[in-house]
């Protein structure tokens, strides 16, 4: 999560990007273009970066453990780690393309397995979580702004601007000694109960009590971003002399902001949703690993310890290819939704 | 109006043209600190961390460094407050409220320079991004987009992976990770002023690419770039501490972050030492709510638009 | 669903617009009530009982699972949970890891100690009543020598075995490249052959679902969000559990995974720091366990790595070339403190390698030949030519200040602990230390190829001692590149090696024992590998729910991690397990009322700010 998506307004695309005259077309294969480039760009680090870790796998693998030299090379030979680093790369591009990221050094399963197996949970996570906090800042940052000046929107200003200072890791921690251990409100981690065979309605509720507090815990700390632009582009509108041209035609306050004020300041806060999709899920391997949730970004930081070379890759990968088609969205739903781009 | 080009540099010939200069400069500083005065919770902020600061600095007097000598505490372990100890003790003996004050040093150092390596990167990448066309912008606007959308976390991650432990590690890592949000908004700010009438006189009078930049952009993007570093000293602060509790950080210097995750290793959280879990964790949010009120303030001071926010 | 309540109270567009003015707190309420319908739901401790099986026993799984499959499982925790459901052909028993039988009832060695026979009793049963036979063993062993891809786990122990052979259902002769003492038949899980020959792969086989074996609990199933559960398997052949099952629930850190005790959620958790061990020892309905440690904490000392060959590498200090430098090094460090401060007391004083847990072979003596000892510390650097220079540093041979590097693993917080100490006191004897905390494989990788002047080591080991003497030979340094044999330290010295082998073959035990404290003493004073500590393993449980564990040895033992399945197999459930309440016990009213009054302090403040200054501003 950057800073400036405190700041506002400025962010948000800027404008003058693509130019108005462009054609649709024009306009979309130029987005399209950019999205490749981070995706190839994605795929070479997330080889080459991973190269240069330190820490022999095997050794790690091996640590502390009973284990001979010639065991040791077998593994090696197995991952492929005695052939070049050329030889290697060329291994993981082809596999790439044929869907396959390559077996894990820890897990001895397929990467994409264990990836899929973990996607559903932060999905879960970050989407509810992002829903909520989107919802609240959204409509905190309408009101805030209506009544600019006000207690009201002192207060949660503050309250927003003070959530957005905590580290999360560190909320979620308080949160769970206070919610899970001291009052016994919620379970204090996973994601269902152990053990339990529930069903259908059950499964739903027991999820849901355990989804609470890393959920919450993520709404806390980043929907004071949402509420914060919001607020700006609202105020922004606000003064637009058509507004005064309503109120002047008589329609009520509410209807004027209903109706005309906050379609329009919805525009930049759109994209900044988008933007700060990726630093949710980033901002998932500390909620992950305080509430024990089986998710990707856990599965990361796991993998960053071996270090699992073909998991990491594959976490990577999978995690900014995410980000970077939701951008892409993000543009294409930008153009759509602006008027003044619409008409050209 | 004529552009007040490198006349600082020459301060002894054309004196009158110069003062008029520095005092035009002056006034809108005057002017900037009224405004920015007049923004209570920023000055709040501001005054806040002074003091932080102050105490960072004053620490070898406050708490001399034998104070932290675990082999001569006579301190308890694990004690809770007392007149003593203000804060309680951590799991060695030593005073948790000398160790926020030694951390505080750290965890502002890697704020302050991380925020620096962030806002030099970004202020160069947007300032070219924004000056020049055609292959080179196009480059360096996918680098832009590359850095915004790779989650930073896990690149941060990886990075401080490779380099290895150390507050210069951290530094770097979030250094590198953050400053593509810079960049955009100086790209955005280059082009406004750019496409100014003065600029373009410039070009015909045959003005350089690195004069223009310096005498022209670089002073028209720098009030946005300060308060916009201002918030990322905040986020700078907050991405040491979760980096530290991830295992990433430098558990040998005392930081807030490295203070958060011995308390958590050593299970000072379930074993009720609170003083110990709270402390570094409410010194986090309390200096980064600050730099946050201080940007915000900053921001709507140079940028009129956003007034009243 | 009070997610989606929720959400439509929040949305202003959705139904009932009509209240224009919700004041200060609404957003605040509005998820104090999306909290509330979930907080009045059933009690977080909810079921230990399956219906009609009966008692479950719920372990915090702290540590990862790599893989359930034998052949592939190398993290603690999966092998944990395989020792519950596979056993060796020998087993170790509760009361002081002494050698019992496990599938096979006796066995006998040949006088010259390469050819063992073990027999295996005629009656027993897998868990899916199949026989258990000899050739189940022979079908195990074969299949790890003959396929490269099944030797990842257990490969290393098969090292030693030159053939293996069934030679009717209840006999089989394992034959050895040369004498050995340990027992070959302890350490291997036997596998089910009518099982594992028929699946395509072993390599790649899960073994995650309903899976068979022969110990006192079989994995019923692996589910990556709910755990790992166990049943009780009927045939084993001591008889069934009194437990129904066991499930491992997965925590990533001990923080939640003790709080899910005190709420009843699990009924033990292990790996306890000593603040969490110190605040779990009053809490109602739950009893501590500070079990003697199976592994030592030592400082590892280059005394100069050198290859395979003998090739010199790494860049450690030469200084530490000089025997005495260790040893001043050595006696420096005051061990009692360290254990007394960094662990709180709660483990033993060490003298070699070998655990004062595995008593057979532990040296044991009062009178270390490196005690602590500051005073003769300094003066054996005095005598040795090292004079202290004008700022209490030392100088080395080549006049440059006496400078060493203390590496550490950034995962263990005691190590950043316990530098914090041993900085002050090398300074003591005019050496300069600097610290740094690392990843685990870059320490791995560092301290294989000697680029580390000191560094906190520490090895876990099974009840026979002869792997960890094994990697002290010279025959176990690495090749240049790291790869090859692993060596704790690097020690090389043919006198070590002599005693090394000798304890290999001697089958007396008493001459054994003495062979082997003999070796300890030898890296002892050769000062490469200073052992600080064994630490106590803190572990705590549900007493209300269970009766104490069977501890592994019997007095002063562990609970989880035994060498054997046996404090889960006589896990004995409390008559009256119904009455078990989430105990208000350990209530820890700091984190509550402490932020609490800091919000309201700055609540009222503010308040009270806005108070002075305001006026009508609220009006719109």
């Amino acid at each position: 999560m950057s800073a400036s998506q405190l700041v506002g307004a400025e962010t948000a695309k800027d404008l003058d990007e693509p130019g108005r005259g462009t054609s649709w077309l024009r306009y979309v294969a130029m987005k399209a273009g950019g999205s490749l480039f981070s995706l190839v760009m994605v795929v070479l680090l997330g080889f080459f970066a991973f190269r240069i870790l330190p820490g022999d796998p095997v050794r790690s693998l091996a640590d502390g453990r009973q284990v001979t030299a010639e065991q040791m090379d077998i593994l090696r030979k197995q991952y492929g780690l005695d052939q070049p680093v050329i030889a290697q790369f060329w291994r993981y591009l082809t596999d790439l393309f044929r869907g396959n990221l390559g077996d894990s050094y820890t897990y001895n399963r397929p990467v994409m397995e264990l990836i899929l197996d973990r996607l559903g949970p932060t999905l879960l996570l970050t989407g509810t979580a992002a829903a909520l906090s989107v919802v609240l800042g959204l409509w905190l940052g309408q009101r805030t702004a209506w009544r600019r000046g006000s207690m009201f929107d002192k207060a949660h200003t503050g309250i927003a601007l003070t959530l957005w200072s905590v580290p999360t890791f560190w909320l979620g921690l308080l949160m769970l000694l206070i919610f899970g251990g001291t009052l016994h409100w919620f379970p204090t981690g996973g994601m269902v109960t152990a053990g339990s065979t529930a069903t259908g309605l059950a499964y739903v509720w027991d999820v849901a009590r355990h989804l609470t507090l890393p959920m919450l815990t993520m709404v806390a700390v980043v929907y004071a971003q949402y509420l914060m632009v919001m607020r700006a582009s609202l105020l922004e509108e606000m003064s637009a002399d058509y507004l005064v041209t309503a109120r002047a035609k008589g329609l009520r306050e509410d209807q004027v902001r209903r109706k005309h004020a906050v379609p329009n300041a919805l525009l930049p806060t759109v994209t900044l949703i988008f933007l700060t999709l990726g630093g949710l899920i980033g901002g998932a391997v500390t909620v992950e690993t305080v509430f024990s949730w089986p998710g990707l970004g856990y599965l990361t930081f796991q993998a960053l310890s071996a270090p699992d070379f073909p998991l990491l890759q594959g976490t990577f990968v999978v995690f900014s290819s995410i980000v970077i088609i939701m951008n892409f969205f993000a543009d294409i739903l930008y153009r759509v939704l602006d008027p003044r781009l619409r008409t050209a | 109006m004529s552009a007040p080009s490198g006349q600082e540099t020459l301060p002894t010939n054309k004196a009158p043209k110069i003062n008029v200069a520095a005092a035009r400069r002056r006034q809108r500083a005057g002017e900037v600190w009224r405004e920015f005065c007049s923004n209570r919770s920023g000055l709040i902020g501001l005054v806040v961390l002074a003091i932080v600061i102050g105490l960072a600095l004053l620490a070898p007097i406050l708490a001399p460094a034998e104070t932290l000598d675990v082999t001569r505490i006579t301190a308890g372990q694990n004690e809770p407050p007392s007149w003593a100890n203000p804060l309680g003790t951590d799991p060695s003996g030593r005073s948790v409220l000398a160790m926020l004050i030694w951390g505080a040093r750290v965890s502002l150092l890697v704020g302050f320079s991380a925020t620096a390596v962030s806002m030099v990167i970004g202020t160069v990448v947007g300032m070219a991004a924004g000056h020049f066309t055609g292959w080179t912008q196009a480059a360096l606007m996918r680098l832009i987009d590359f850095f915004l959308v790779v989650p930073g976390l896990v690149l941060a991650i990886v990075l401080s992976s490779i380099i290895g432990p150390g507050v210069t590690t951290i530094i770097v890592a979030i250094g590198i990770t953050s400053w593509a949000g810079t960049a955009r908004i100086v790209r955005s700010q280059t082009l406004t002023v750019e496409s100014r009438a003065y600029i373009e006189r410039s070009w015909a009078l045959g003005a350089s690419n690195a004069h223009i930049i310096r005498k022209h952009v670089l002073p028209a993007v720098m009030p946005l770039v300060l308060a916009n570093t201002t918030l990322t000293v905040g986020s700078a602060v907050i991405a040491e501490s979760t980096l530290s509790f991830l295992g990433l950080g430098d558990p040998s210097s005392i930081s807030w972050g490295s203070m958060l995750k011995m308390a958590l290793d050593t299970g000072a959280a379930t074993g009720g030492f609170w003083w110990y879990v709270l402390s570094p964790g409410l010194a986090i949010v309390g200096v980064v709510l600050c730099f946050t009120l201080v940007g915000r303030a900053l921001e709507s001071v140079i940028n009129p638009t956003l007034r009243g926010r | 669903m009070a997610f989606h309540e929720t959400t439509e109270k929040l949305t202003p567009h959705s139904g009932a617009k009509g209240k224009p003015r919700r004041r200060l707190a609404a957003a605040v309420l509005a998820v104090s009530l999306a909290m509330a319908p979930l907080a009045v739901a059933p009690a977080a401790n909810a079921a230990t009982e399956t219906p009609g099986t009966g008692t479950i026993l719920k372990l915090a799984l702290t540590g990862d699972i790599d893989s359930l499959n034998p052949f592939k499982a190398i993290l603690a925790s999966s092998t944990s949970i395989l020792g519950l459901e596979y056993q060796s052909l020998v087993a170790y028993g509760p009361k002081n890891n002494e050698e019992i039988p496990g599938m096979a009832d006796k066995w006998e060695t040949s006088p010259d100690g390469k050819v063992w026979t073990f027999h295996m009793p005629k009656d027993r049963k897998w868990s899916d009543g199949e026989p258990i036979t000899a050739k189940d063993a022979e079908w195990t062993f074969k299949a790890i020598q003959t396929n490269d891809a099944l030797k990842q786990a257990n490969g290393g122990l098969l090292e030693s075995v030159a053939s293996v052979q069934a030679t009717d259902d209840e006999t089989l002769i394992l034959t050895l490249n040369e004498p050995q003492a340990p027992n070959p038949g302890t350490q291997l899980p036997i596998m089910p052959a009518h099982i594992w020959s028929k699946v395509p792969d072993p390599a790649t086989f899960t073994n995650e679902k309903d899976s068979v074996g022969s110990g006192p609990f079989v994995i019923s199933n692996y589910d990556k969000t709910s755990g790992v559960t166990l049943k009780a398997n009927p045939n084993y052949w001591q008889g069934k559990a009194k437990i129904a099952g066991i499930t491992y629930v997965p925590y990533k850190n001990t923080d939640a995974a003790v709080q899910a005790l005190k709420t009843g959620e699990i009924d033990i958790v292990s790996s306890l720091t000593p603040a969490q061990y110190n605040a779990l020892k009053n809490v109602d309905g739950i009893t501590t366990n500070a079990g003697a440690g199976r592994r030592y904490q030592a400082i590892g000392i280059n005394p100069g790595t050198q290859t395979h060959d003998g090739t010199p590498m790494g860049d450690g200090n030469p200084a530490l070339h000089d025997l005495k430098v260790r040893q001043a090094i050595v006696m420096a460090i005051d061990n009692k403190t360290l254990l007394e401060k960094v662990m709180q007391g709660l483990g033993q004083p060490a003298t070699g390698e070998v655990p004062a847990a595995y008593p057979l072979y532990h040296w044991d003596t009062k009178d270390l030949p490196l005690k602590y000892n500051v005073t003769a510390a300094n003066a054996l650097l005095d005598e040795a030519g090292y004079a202290k220079g004008s700022d209490g540093i030392r100088v080395d041979k080549q006049g440059a200040p006496l400078k060493l590097r203390l590496m550490g693993r950034n995962t263990d917080p005691t190590h950043q602990q316990m530098a914090d100490y041993i900085k002050p006191w090398l300074k003591e004897i005019g050496i300069d230390v600097s610290t740094v905390m690392k990843s685990s494989a870059q320490v791995n990788d560092d301290s294989t190829v000697g680029n580390f002047d000191l560094y906190f080591t520490g090895w876990g080991m099974g009840p026979d001692p002869d792997f960890q003497l094994s990697i002290n030979t010279c025959a176990s340094r690495p090749n240049a590149d790291g790869t090859g044999a692993t060596s704790e330290n690097n020690f090389c010295d043919p006198a070590y090696d002599a005693i090394y082998k000798a304890q290999h073959v001697e089958l007396d035990q008493t001459k054994r024992s003495a062979l082997v404290s003999q070796a300890q003493e030898m890296i002892h004073k050769s000062a490469v590998n200073d052992v600080m500590y064994y630490a106590n393993s803190l572990e705590a449980y549900r007493s209300d729910k269970f009766a104490p564990f069977t501890t592994q040895p019997e007095l002063g033992g562990v609970i989880t991690s035994q060498n054997g399945p046996w404090s889960f197999y006589y896990a004995t459930p409390m008559a009256d397990v119904s009455s078990t309440n989430a105990t208000s016990g350990g209530f820890n009213a700091a984190f509550v009322v402490v932020p609490l009054v800091i919000v309201l302090l700055a609540g009222g403040g503010f308040v009270l700010y806005r108070r002075r200054r305001t006026t009508s501003d609220e009006r719109e």
